[in-house]
């Protein structure tokens, strides 16, 4: 068919993507703690289990222990964004299986998402994960094939985040990729010097996919005492503001590594998904949009159908790396 | 799923949330407040009192929705009292008949009303919102209804003017309008119903003085709680409040609680500065 018959509509965009062992009917996955399905499902009407609008869902990063979080005020608005300083909230590993088994009616597949402030705290969520899915008969538990890891909290040990350590990263990854066959996936942190550095540690260390960027170290006050607002003190900024930063970093990592990378930052449209896959992200995942309304997901995927059509694309394939950086830009060392 | 409870009797009324533009179709000013009318009818027949919607600020300059207590419902319209007090809702305040709003819900656990036999209201500003539906709810039910109210000044006082309450009292900080006080001290100058159930909302500093005080008399006592919010529907963890089993999360545990439950301070107000920096 030629591009002029596919302007006319003539042929249907496809929108699937490969990511690892996952056929995904389209790009276009929630980012971790900011969709909840089963308590958004509660509360909605319609079927969001059996109509899910995402490719696969992440759940909101689950640690060892119960983390009980940050003081508030958590949240506020900023120019184009957000700042959140939720500090990983959750009722721990044993609390969160069972809601685990409650999504084994999603047809999607699941990401789940672990964090941890050590590296034995990681692994031994992995493991636990990999006993309680093999224990299952058929049925009772969720398509899980993938994890991602929550590189962000601060070690325990050092205080920094293990994700912005190179080494810290590649040591954490070796430890997880030898309880799980799973495909597992590091979630980036921007707040390093080189983020390239950070995903080629973890690449050789086994990591199958890295997903970036994570939310960026930032600073809000409170504009009548001037003291910061957030009950943590500091927060992630994410959100529309940080599209070009996250952007730049997704297309250095995605020329420096050869692992699937799943872009993140700001998204609220389906050009913003097709800019993160023009970068070399195989996947996107939606963030605070989905905060602007439970139908986010839907209107984004549409929007990318639309944006594939107008340009007479027949998938993203076409697209992909189009935005490759020049060599020498694709250190992420800033000059 | 969506049965029509005239179809199947059985089934239970759908409380369930939707998401909708919604129109505006009556737009009262008081000062600083606006009472907005909007056809809701979904939302409306669902709807609870203490529950809320996320409004869509319209513009694009915003991302997150605001979370609004329903003021009340009126057929298949929902008023949502909205204050211009930061950039977005003062957006969301000049709205006029005719503007159409994204509103999700109704969301939140509402005030439980069964076995209230007589009311105090209890508010400190704009927290009045919910307290209407409160009030038309029980006086239907010819439940005793007592308001008591209370400002910072005049300027904020004329959003009584959004509100029927038959026996309602109001204070104000500076003594312009009403008794001079806080609406805690104008509590023990009035008469309150016997067994009055305390329904309030309000800044955490009143949340905190009318704890004791509700307790002091034995009565049961419930706050619809304010915070920022982002996703309104239990997913991000971002408005949590301290209560006694940890936090919890104001949309999707509240934004009703006990307020034997709460581990009130009276401490900072997470409502005064809607929007930062």
């Amino acid at each position: 068919m030629s591009t002029a018959e596919r302007e006319r509509g003539g042929l249907e965009p496809d929108l699937s993507v490969e990511l690892g062992p996952m056929r995904l009917p389209h790009p276009v996955l929630n980012a971790s703690g900011t969709f909840d399905l089963l308590e958004a499902a509660a509360r909605y009407e319609g079927d969001l289990v059996a109509e899910f609008p995402f490719a696969a869902y992440v759940p909101k990063t689950v640690t060892l222990e119960p983390r009980e979080g940050n003081p508030p005020p958590r949240i506020t608005e900023t120019p184009a964004g957000m700042i959140n300083s939720v500090g990983l909230q959750n009722p721990g590993l044993d609390a969160y299986l069972p809601d685990l088994a409650r999504l084994a009616a999603l047809a999607a597949p699941v990401i789940v998402n672990v964090g941890g402030s050590r590296p034995h705290d990681f692994v031994a969520v992995v493991e636990r994960l990999e006993e309680w899915l093999e224990a299952g008969r058929p049925g009772e538990r969720p398509d899980v094939p993938a994890y991602e890891l929550n590189v962000s909290c601060p070690n325990v040990a050092t205080g920094l985040a293990i994700g912005a350590d190179a080494a810290a990263t590649a040591d954490l990854v070796g430890r997880v990729k030898a309880v799980t066959r799973r495909f597992l996936m590091v979630k980036l942190t921007p707040n390093v010097t080189s983020v390239v550095e950070v995903a080629l540690a973890a690449e050789a260390a086994g990591a199958d996919g890295l997903s970036l960027v994570n939310t960026f170290k930032a600073l809000v006050l409170d504009g009548e005492t001037l003291r910061p607002f957030l009950g943590g003190v500091t927060g992630g900024l994410c959100g529309p503001a940080i599209k070009p930063l996250a952007l730049r970093m997704v297309a250095e990592v995605a020329g420096a590594v050869r692992v699937p990378v799943v872009g993140m930052g700001g998204i609220v449209s389906g050009r913003d998904a097709l800019e993160f896959i023009a970068c070399g992200a195989t996947a996107v995942q939606v963030g605070a949009a989905n905060f602007a309304g439970i139908d986010a997901p839907r209107r984004i995927v549409a929007e990318l159908d639309n944006e594939m059509r107008r340009r007479g694309l027949a998938g993203l394939a076409a697209v992909r790396g189009r935005a490759a950086l020049p060599q020498r830009a694709r250190s992420g060392r800033e000059s | 799923m969506d049965a029509d409870p005239a179809l199947n009797p059985d089934h239970e009324l759908d409380h369930r949330a939707v998401s909708r533009d919604c129109r505006i179709v009556e737009s009262r000013r008081f000062g600083a407040f606006s009472l907005l009318s909007l056809a809701a009818p979904e939302i409306a027949a669902r709807a609870a009192p203490g529950q809320f919607v996320m409004v869509g600020v319209p513009g694009g300059r915003f991302l997150l929705r605001r979370p609004l207590s329903l003021h009340s419902v009126a057929g298949e319209r929902v008023k949502l009292l909205v204050e211009a007090r930061g950039e977005g809702s003062a957006v969301l305040a000049a709205g006029e008949v005719g503007d159409t709003l994204p509103l999700a819900g109704p969301l939140g656990s509402g005030f439980r009303l069964e076995g209230v036999t007589a009311a105090l209201l209890v508010a400190g500003g704009i927290g009045a919102a919910p307290l209407q539906f409160v009030a038309d709810e029980l006086v239907a039910a010819e439940a005793p209804v007592v308001g008591a109210f209370g400002f910072r000044d005049a300027a904020q006082a004329r959003l009584v003017g959004a509100f029927e309450i038959e026996r309602l009292w109001v204070a104000s900080d500076d003594g312009s309008v009403g008794r001079r006080g806080t609406v805690v001290e104008l509590l023990d100058t009035i008469d309150v119903p016997d067994g009055a159930t305390v329904f309030a909302c309000g800044p955490a500093a009143m949340v905190a003085a009318l704890a004791p005080w509700v307790a002091a008399r034995g009565l049961a006592g419930y706050a619809s709680l304010e915070a920022h919010m982002a996703c309104g529907t239990g997913a991000c963890h971002g408005c949590v409040v301290p209560t006694r089993a940890g936090y919890r999360r104001v949309c999707a545990d509240g934004p009703v609680f006990a307020l034997d439950d709460l581990e009130t301070s009276p401490g900072r107000d997470p409502s005064t500065t809607e929007e930062a920096p």
